[in-house]
């Protein structure tokens, strides 16, 4: 009973009752898109949060998942769930062929590598016509069976989208206590220091990176068969890799519900700003992610989650005094 | 013998940093390495720790070729190190700081946290205290309880001594003492001629990337080329070394008037 009370507790009750208790699609939609937003940014945080590798150009796993369940409808007529593992797998092998050069470079020439991957690839698939170049790739207009995941409705989505987050959450707390996680944390504190203790660095960063590509590369997927529609910028595009930074780095990076937090505040955020300006509000996205990152680096470079530690232990102080 | 470093050198372009320099260290022993600022000990220090590559020579560790191995194949085969500035793991706590260097000998987190706890206990540091709270001599002394948890047969201490109050220092050497009695072998890169005389049986002088002088201490300050490397070409050979008291001033000779009169 004190385990469903615990703050963690709610937060999963709620999250299970949200769409019962906010029927509406609109509302379910946000709680999708919130759910999606969270997957991807925790994939990225276990790279970018624990281990500090900031990865600028994580759409290239995003992106290759995006591509791969709709690919497999399009060449073969297969279900779109065939092509989720096939997403993985190239993104694990995509992550490992990355990693070897990129990881040899540190803090912004890591990010700037990454960056540039992913835009090349972007171009690649831009012009590549088996992928459907600058047109991109559609999925299944209607559903010929349970196994297309094209749904009416938006809560099968909530609910398939809700146990991916609950499964990353629960290889990310087994991680943060096992040795891996205590690797990864002391790379990011200082690569030497952890060489020096034994730490194998490349292969444990590595090892991370893959493990962030697969998950990532699974957000992707979801992506693209709940929007059924996929191109080279909503795949690959240097946007989505910035949603996942900023969603993280707000909520706290390196911490396992960080980015829980971040999305929660960002995606209503965004949807906010794209139904009171609509159309003409198209960059408003590149002035919100913006304003977020100089709050950020300013004021609370750990994120909320950080900020809420800080404070959290004087409230109660001033509570215990009274 | 436990370590044995035979003619290394190491350049950085044209300037040559280390030269020809050799160490023999047996089990059981504690060397201090000496020197002015600019010697090539911290160099020559990198290449026995595997973080700095020699440009010649060669580094036998326990009858292996350890020259060319990267700093965690040192750690693995019992090289420990610390850092003349501490690089403790500021976001974690003492206990899990510690706990990253139990990790290499001991799989399962419960077996690391145990052993970490013990070295935490004899380092005198509180566990659950966030690294980031600690003050210079705390995180010398995680820095410490670190690298003793990755279980070393030779450890390397760069100047972890330094910048500490007489009581902290005389703290600091107990502790290095107590390592030292539990069969760790210590090789100590060191300011304070205080914990060199204290700790050390044997010295090595460093001076633009040579080894000029070694012995013991006592031999060592008497030593010509040693003090025309401290106090200059033609300085007058100082008289025999008084002990200083515990706390009492890093420089390796007296003022030049002291005796004198």
């Amino acid at each position: 009973m004190k385990k469903i009370l615990s703050p963690w507790g709610l937060l999963a009750a709620g999250l299970l009752l949200y769409p019962i208790i906010f029927s509406d699609p609109f509302y379910r939609d946000i709680g999708a898109a919130f759910l999606l937003a969270a997957v991807s940014a925790s994939a990225w945080n276990i790279v970018g949060g624990y281990a500090g590798q900031v990865s600028v150009g994580h759409s290239m796993f995003f992106g290759l998942g995006a591509y791969m369940p709709l690919l497999f409808y399009t060449l073969w007529g297969w279900s779109p769930i065939a092509g989720i593992p096939a997403g993985i797998l190239l993104s694990i092998a995509l992550a490992l062929v990355i990693g070897m050069p990129t990881f040899r470079l540190r803090g912004h020439y890591f990010s700037m590598a990454t960056i540039a991957v992913a835009e090349l690839i972007r171009i690649f698939f831009g012009t590549w016509n088996l992928v459907g170049a600058a047109i991109g790739l559609q999925g299944p207009a209607t559903a010929r069976a349970w196994w297309d995941l094209t749904f009416r409705s938006e809560l099968p989505y909530y609910y398939i989208f809700l146990a991916v987050l609950g499964i990353l959450l629960y290889v990310t707390f087994a991680i943060e206590h096992r040795r891996f996680g205590f690797y990864l944390r002391a790379i990011k504190a200082s690569e030497r220091a952890a060489r020096s203790l034994g730490v194998p660095v490349r292969q444990t960063k590595m090892k991370a990176l893959a493990l962030s590509a697969a998950f990532t590369s699974a957000a992707g997927s979801l992506y693209a068969i709940k929007t059924g529609f996929i191109d080279p910028d909503s795949g690959f595009g240097i946007l989505v890799s910035v949603q996942m930074v900023i969603v993280a780095a707000l909520g706290g990076a390196g911490t396992l519900f960080g980015p829980l937090v971040g999305a929660l505040i960002l995606v209503p955020l965004q949807t906010a700003a794209n139904t009171w300006f609509g159309g003409g509000g198209s960059g408003l996205t590149f002035i919100l992610y913006g304003g977020v990152i100089v709050l950020i680096a300013r004021f609370e470079p750990g994120g909320l989650f950080e900020l809420w530690h800080r404070l959290a232990p004087r409230r109660w102080r001033r509570a215990r005094a009274a | 013998m436990l370590l044995e470093a035979k003619n290394v050198s190491k350049a950085f372009g044209s300037f040559e940093a280390v030269s020809g320099a050799d160490l023999a260290v047996d089990e059981g022993e504690i060397i201090g390495l000496i020197g002015p600022n600019g010697a090539g000990k911290s160099t020559f220090f990198n290449c026995l720790a595997g973080d700095t590559l020699p440009t010649t020579g060669r580094i036998v560790f326990n009858g292996a070729d350890v020259t060319r191995a990267s700093p965690e194949a040192h750690a693995r085969a019992g090289i420990g190190r610390t850092f003349q500035v501490p690089a403790t793991f500021d976001d974690m706590t003492v206990i899990d700081n510690v706990m990253v260097g139990a990790f290499l000998r001991h799989l399962h987190r419960n077996d690391a946290r145990d052993h970490a706890r013990r070295i935490v206990d004899l380092t005198g540091l509180r566990p659950d205290q966030p690294a980031r709270s600690l003050g210079t001599p705390g995180r010398k002394r995680l820095e410490i309880a670190r690298v003793l948890a990755t279980d070393p047969r030779l450890l390397l201490l760069d100047e972890s001594l330094a910048g500490l109050t007489p009581t902290e220092l005389r703290d600091a050497i107990a502790l290095v003492r107590r390592i030292h009695e539990m069969g760790v072998t210590i090789v100590i890169v060191e300011h304070i001629m205080e914990v060199i005389m204290t700790l050390t049986k044997r010295v090595l002088v460093f001076n633009q990337g040579r080894v000029i002088a070694s012995g013991t201490f006592e031999a060592v300050v008497k030593d010509e080329a040693v003090i025309e490397a401290y106090l200059g070409r033609g300085a007058r050979r100082p008289p025999p070394y008084p002990p200083p008291q515990a706390g009492e001033g890093s420089s390796i000779f007296p003022p030049p008037h002291a005796g004198e009169g």
